[in-house]
């Protein structure tokens, strides 16, 4: 049903949990989903938002949630992530937030 | 996850329950279906559904035809298109159990659809601020769709919605008026099967949750005449965009409301197994 973790993290051993790591990571997550909009020059830093800099629709948010989990397996679970947050925190949210909740997962994933 | 369903293929968006200390059996399983043009499944993945899944809910979110990240053929958009996809769907996930339909604004049209012409599969429909595909409501789509086409082609008007809507409805307005260039989903959506004015297809239990100043409020009383099974609700000083003004309260309806239906079929299957057990 779902991607198989286990599978995806063996390919991706070098899953390291610092911010500047997943800051990387996530950024060429973007950068792939903005090619298919035919956008390939944006900046990405952990000020940029999701909508108002990157001009992102919420779908994409969505696809972006696929991206991590082939990049991080079960560690990261983005839905519960989005569930604590109202719609214009969403709407407002930055990469910086979504880098420091998944080294937050990483991290306790470890730790367990 | 991508999932063939008939002639395209469907961005699906599946949340597993969250498994619950003393739960017995199969858990629920809901499907949400979003609205038309603006919309896509990320109306519920950042409102209901991960909520649901946290609640014991299998979550099945999808993104429509022509919507998201699903297929955009051509052609293709009268209502039962919509609603083969939904059933192709439950099909291609392997799903055996009655589902939990919800559709809010169009997306309950195909719920209710769904309900009528395929009601083996649904455990219970429910409807926010939506219309089942009776007669009218083709025309109210007719009406509306024609406009936005219309309207939606027009810089200024973009720039009015940006003015008075915000940034990320006006860019909505973008791609709905995208969507309807190209493709036939404006000329196509209203033009298709129907059920009648009387509801009698709809046989399960309905839940309706309406926005006291939207204009389908009025469809109150006919619900209450004519389905025999259903609750209506109506939120104070609330307009159409109840799934994400009134999320909460929604949430806590729904929620309930499958639990109440969750515990039933269970105590009916319990009943049955007694009967095949004499």
């Amino acid at each position: 049903m779902t991607t198989d973790a286990t599978g995806v993290a063996a390919a991706q051993p070098q899953v390291r949990a610092d911010a500047g790591a997943v800051l990387a990571d996530i950024a060429g997550m973007l950068r792939e989903l903005l090619e298919e909009y035919g956008l390939d020059e944006a900046e990405i830093g952990r000020e940029t938002t999701f909508h108002d800099d990157l001009e992102l629709e919420s779908i994409d948010l969505v696809s972006l949630s696929g991206s991590l989990r082939e990049r991080y397996g079960d560690r990261v679970n983005f839905a519960e992530f989005v569930a604590d947050l109202e719609l214009d925190e969403i709407i407002a949210l930055t990469v910086g937030q979504l880098v420091d909740f998944v080294v937050e997962s990483l991290r306790s994933t470890e730790a367990g | 996850m991508k999932i063939r369903t008939g002639d395209i293929s469907t961005h699906v968006q599946y949340l597993p329950a969250t498994r619950r200390e003393g739960a017995q059996g199969e858990p629920p399983v809901v499907v949400f279906v979003h609205g038309l043009l603006t919309d896509s499944l990320a109306s519920y993945y950042f409102t209901l559904g991960p909520a649901f899944a946290a609640q014991g809910i299998d979550v099945i979110m999808y993104d429509l035809r022509g919507h998201g990240r699903s297929d955009r053929p051509e052609t293709g958009y009268q209502v039962e298109y919509f609603v083969d996809d939904l059933v192709a769907l439950l099909d291609a996930l392997g799903e055996k159990r009655r589902v939990h339909v919800v559709g809010n604004s169009f997306g309950g049209t195909v719920a209710a659809g769904a309900a009528a012409w395929y009601p083996d599969r649904i455990a219970t429909l429910t409807l926010i601020e939506a219309e089942p595909p009776v007669q009218r409501w083709t025309e109210h789509m007719q009406q509306g769709l024609a406009l936005a086409k219309e309207q939606l082609v027009h810089d200024a008007v973009i720039e009015w919605i940006k003015e008075n809507r915000g940034a990320q409805t006006a860019r909505l307005s973008r791609v709905a008026a995208r969507i309807l260039n190209s493709t036939t989903m404006g000329d196509e959506v209203w033009s298709g099967r129907v059920i009648d004015d009387d509801l009698s297809a709809i046989t399960c239990p309905v839940l309706a949750i309406f926005g006291e100043e939207s204009g389908l409020v009025e469809q109150v009383p006919l619900f209450e005449s004519a389905l025999e099974r259903c609750r209506t609700v109506v939120l104070p000083e609330q307009g159409h965009s109840v799934l994400v003004e009134k999320t909460k309260e929604t949430r806590d309806l729904l929620l309930e409301w499958i639990r109440e239906h969750d515990l039933a079929a269970q105590g009916a299957d319990g009943h049955e197994l007694a009967e095949a057990l004499r």
